[in-house]
């Protein structure tokens, strides 16, 4: 009964969103104040019903109640407790549940962190949500119900896939997912102005925090993911250029635009254009990325559902969105003119460059992930796009957006002065380039001397416009403070991927009961293999000494196991520290007590996820700055 | 509490809240957009003087910067639209009713249309397969031309342990649909699994039928291969698991099944042929010959790494298998089999079309570098255990 109860909840959060669009917008023709004023009540009732059908789906996990088909197709009763939980947004309709609580949840975040916003506001953009949020439940409800029933009930359920039982699962897809659905409220405050016809500093100042905090969600997403792969998929990589990963990495870049544009629209009424494009971008995006996943257009992983019905109803949706927003924009584009001047040296020439290399890299990574697909749909051949084709074309997009960033901090407003800024960033830039020249005559890899160059010139930059706040005793802002430490995040992330991409070393071998083999000064030494049973799988544990200038640094236990469903599945096993990572990785067993084994050493790797982390800080220090706490008299 | 008083429970909360909302609705903040847009301006004049502290701004142009921020609010209090009238309306009973017959009335229907069954079948606890069986049973005697529920029945019956009426249920549903490929599958697996797991007979007849209907039907493929291992015939059957591998959705778990079914296949096989010749066959393998330039030959490379592999010919560029060496132990010949295989789950002899691989490169990197010298071979069939020529 349980689960009927959960469906018929999906429906009345249906209904509601309905009522949250139709009513005050009835309200708002008639000059009803009553209706108008039901948008918030209505938005708090959404988030319960979806909140109780999410409930009551985690029970059916929880109680092993095959009677549900996504119960019986995902989870089994050996499946520890946890995994049960993480397994409900393991497969497609569970994770688009998932995504309407989210949903739903931020457009209840929204109605009560606004108190310093109009209500007249507030309430369209709640609409605008509500109407989001109908195109979900309906695909959810139309195409994806995870409460169907089965006729005759198994008495055991199938399992959750080997590769997903994992902690990072818990946590990676509900923290990408913050991101992806928090691009839908800068969108909805974008869609209200245009609809409102005033695109003015109400909705920009109070859009920003929402681009910021969905921002911050978006980069943690996705180090997660990257670090998830990394010590999940046991091949040591953190980022394949794969098109899922792409999918969430383009409104990433998006976001980080946005967030910029956002800065200067608020504070010198510029680039309105861009911004309101950005808005309606980076939902896009996010929508494009559902849409790549679930159709099942794309093969990998994150590919659970392959039904053409669900994609051409996101495609559907999608071509609503994009084209309703863009409609809306053009009938908009004239109160979006600016007479504020500004110099080609200025700050605001700064962020417009910044901006130009943002969208010129979502745009090669647009093409790069899409034009594969694209032609394979014509039927004018398979083509793969990889790495080489990213590496030479988004890099070196991404290393002059990196440079522009460190000095775009000293720039001035409206104006400034080349002598100014030479004057301002001389000795810093000559700090750069004497490392990098030390670090050339050191290590002779063009790659390393760049990253070791950009991570000094961004890092000095940052700190030098730190030190003159310091010294001038100027104030310093929480959205100050978060740009400096995204930066540093940013020069951390690069030099971290460039040396452990150059100087990782990785050695696939076959390895005999100790056996001694070294890598960069360290000696692994093969203790064997022993065997090994858990909850739901068996397979093999090896345990491997590593020893490092005549030191036992760490004792690894790599797995490799079989679940009961016969999946095969690696467990890497890591010595991790601020420098390197070793990591094992246990292959196939070769008889006579042999093993083939994969052994890596990847320095500095840890600086990719800890620079991620920087800058999820510093986008969520910059959301709570104090100045979105203004005090507007009544 | 039953169903229907659940159902009604929320119905209930949802148009009380609604209602509460209706009449007593909650206040506006009294804020304004043009009282907004005026603080939010004095804030940025304020940023904009704090900018001038930290020599964000120049001064000559700081006055200039002020009165853009004023001209931008003027604009946008001209932009500002008619406000609504902020007069408290009353909520008549009449719009009440309607807004609440409305969500209950369309959640029902919604509800309704969207579950396969109704309300009332729902209202009870889930069945026994007992209580199912009798369901189906009642349901074929009212409608004797359903073969949905024939082949539910024949399903039931089988989980009840019933061989003899579970087959003669699914010959029912087969007499009514003859094209049904997943029936035809599910007969057949049924028969199969009644007569001791022996495929043949009227077991191959009915998956040769599902097949002349679909080729590309997995289920039908997989059994298929069953059939073939039954008849011994395990060239064949590995050649039907390959294709049925081939049309399953990479990742999922069937997927991986297959293959570990394929590896034991691939053991049996061995076996076999062992028991069978002196010689024992081998499984496929590469043999890549590879001429170095006089350059290459030099000192100067001795100590870089010699990477020689197999990839897909399409998708990703991850090699299937893969040897790695330093040059100076290269000896002109590297032979490429199974045990060298990146991925238990995807083997070399597994693969079909590949591209031949050798790459010199000084960190010995995964990922291509710059510097690299790469060599990559025509497309060739593993099955031919092909030798292929590379010059660096």
């Amino acid at each position: 009964m349980l689960p009927e109860i959960g469906h018929f909840a999906l429906i009345l959060s249906l209904m509601v969103a309905v009522l949250q669009v139709l009513l005050p917008s009835v309200g708002m023709w008639r000059g009803s104040l009553v209706l108008i004023q039901l948008t918030k009540p209505l938005a708090w009732m959404q988030f319960f019903w979806i909140a109780v059908s999410f409930a009551l789906l985690m029970n059916a996990f929880l109680l092993d109640d095959f009677s549900v088909k996504y119960v019986a197709s995902n989870s089994n009763t050996n499946l520890p407790d946890m995994f049960k939980v993480s397994a409900v947004w393991g497969a497609h309709e569970g994770s688009l549940l998932l995504w309407a609580l989210i949903l739903s949840a931020w457009t209840l975040a929204v109605s009560v962190f606004s108190k310093r916003l109009p209500s007249e506001v507030l309430n369209h953009v709640l609409i605008m949500l509500g109407l989001i949020s109908i195109g979900f439940l309906l695909f959810l409800l139309l195409t994806s119900n995870p409460f169907e029933r089965l006729d005759i009930v198994p008495t055991q359920g199938r399992e959750l896939n080997p590769l997903l039982q994992d902690f990072g699962l818990i946590i990676h897809p509900p923290m990408l997912y913050m991101g992806y659905v928090g691009m839908a409220i800068p969108f909805a405050f974008v869609l209200s102005s245009l609809i409102r016809g005033q695109l003015d500093s109400t909705w920009l100042r109070w859009s920003r925090p929402w681009a910021l905090v969905a921002w911050a969600f978006l980069t943690f997403g996705i180090v997660l993911g990257s670090w998830w792969a990394y010590y999940e998929l046991g091949w040591g990589g953190w980022w394949f250029w794969d098109p899922v990963e792409n999918a969430s990495f383009m409104p990433w870049l998006v976001a980080t635009t946005l967030v910029h544009s956002l800065s200067v629209s608020e504070k010198r009424g510029a680039f309105k254009h861009w911004t309101v494009l950005l808005a309606i971008s980076g939902f896009s995006l996010s929508l494009l990325g559902t849409f790549l996943v679930r159709s099942g257009i794309l093969t990998s992983i994150h590919s659970f559902a392959s039904d053409p019905a669900r994609g051409l109803f996101i495609l559907i949706f999608l071509m609503i969105v994009v084209g309703g927003s863009l409609a809306l924009y053009i009938w908009r584009a004239n109160l979006m003119h600016s007479s504020n001047q500004f110099s080609p040296l200025s700050r605001e020439s700064g962020l417009l460059i910044n901006n130009v290399l943002l969208v010129a890299a979502t745009l090669s990574v647009f093409l790069g992930t899409l034009y594969p697909l694209f032609l394979d749909s014509l039927n004018l051949g398979k083509i793969s796009v990889g790495a080489p084709y990213f590496d030479a074309v988004f890099i070196p997009i991404m290393v002059i957006a990196v440079l522009v960033m460190a000095i775009g901090g000293f720039l001035r407003w409206k104006k400034d002065q080349a002598t100014r800024l030479v004057d301002a960033t001389m000795h810093t830039a000559f700090v750069a380039i004497t490392v990098a020249l030390i670090t050339y005559l050191l290590v002779d890899n063009v790659a390393v001397v760049l990253a070791v160059f950009l991570f000094v010139w961004v890092l000095l930059h940052s700190l030098l416009l730190l030190a003159q706040r310091v010294i001038k005793k100027s104030k310093m802002s929480g959205a100050f403070l978060g740009m400096v430490l995204a930066h540093i995040g940013i020069a951390v992330f690069l030099l971290g991927a460039t040396i452990t991409t150059q100087y990782g070393v990785e050695k696939d071998i076959k390895m005999t009961p100790n056996e001694t083999v070294e890598i960069k000064d360290y000696a692994f030494t093969f203790r064997g293999v022993e065997s090994l049973i858990g909850a739901n799988y068996a397979g093999h544990r090896g345990t491997l000494e590593v020893v490092h200038q005549g030191n036992k640094i760490a004792t690894l236990r790599p797995e490799k196991r079989q679940y009961t469903t016969g999946m095969p599945m690696t467990e890497a096993a890591i010595d991790p520290s601020f420098y390197r990572d070793i990591y094992v990785a246990l292959g196939e067993d070769l008889s006579n007590g042999a093993w083939s084994l994969r052994l890596y050493y990847k320095p500095f790797v840890r600086w990719i996820w800890l620079g991620g982390i920087l800058i999820t800080l510093g986008a969520l220090l910059a959301a709570f700055d104090k100045r979105y706490r203004l005090r507007i008299k009544r | 509490m039953s169903l229907y008083l659940w159902f009604a429970l929320m119905l209930a909360v949802s148009v009380l809240w609604l209602v509460w909302f209706l009449y007593r609705p909650l206040q506006t903040n009294n804020l304004n957009l043009e009282k907004s847009n005026i603080a939010l301006g004095k804030q940025k004049q304020a940023e904009l003087e704090q900018d001038l502290q930290s020599d964000l701004i120049d001064k000559q142009i700081f006055e200039q910067a002020k009165d853009e921020i004023a001209q931008t609010l003027s604009v946008e209090i001209t932009q500002t639209n008619r406000v609504i009238n902020n007069n408290q309306q009353n909520t008549t009973i009449g719009l009440a009713v309607l807004i609440a017959v409305f969500f209950c009335v369309i959640s029902v229907l919604m509800y309704q249309a969207l579950s396969s069954h109704s309300i009332i079948a729902h209202t009870h606890k889930s069945l026994t397969l007992e209580e199912s069986i009798a369901k189906i049973k009642r349901r074929v005697t009212e409608q004797p031309d359903d073969k949905k529920a024939w082949r539910m029945l024949g399903l039931a019956w089988f989980k009840a342990g019933e061989n003899k009426h579970s087959l003669a249920a699914y010959e029912r549903a087969y007499q009514l649909d003859k094209k049904n490929v997943g029936l035809l599958v599910e007969y057949a697996s049924t028969l199969a699994i009644t007569q001791g797991y022996q495929f043949t007979g009227r077991v191959s007849d009915l998956v040769r039928e599902a097949l002349e209907i679909d080729a590309n039907s997995p289920d039908a493929l997989h059994l298929a291969g069953w059939i073939a291992v039954n008849a011994q015939q395990f060239d064949l059957a590995q050649k039907l698991w390959q294709k049925t591998l081939s049309v399953l959705p990479s990742g999922s778990i069937e997927k991986a099944q297959l293959q570990r079914r394929l590896a034991e296949l691939s053991q049996i096989q061995t076996s076999v042929n062992a028991l069978t010749t002196d010689e024992v066959k081998q499984k496929y393998q590469v043999k890549v010959e590879i001429t170095l330039s006089e350059r290459l030959r030099q000192a100067q490379y001795q100590n870089h790494y010699l990477m020689v592999y197999v990839k897909a010919t399409q998708g990703r560029s991850m090699p299937i298998a893969i040897q790695k060496m330093k040059l100076k132990d290269f000896e002109g010949v590297v032979i490429l089999t199974d045990e060298h295989s990146t991925m238990p789950s995807k083997t070399l002899s597994q693969s079909s079309k590949v591209l031949a691989v050798a790459r010199l490169s000084q960190s010995g990197a995964a990922m291509r570098q710059a510097d690299d010298i790469e060599v990559v071979s025509q497309p060739i069939d593993i099955k031919d255990n092909p030798t292929i020529k590379l010059k660096l």
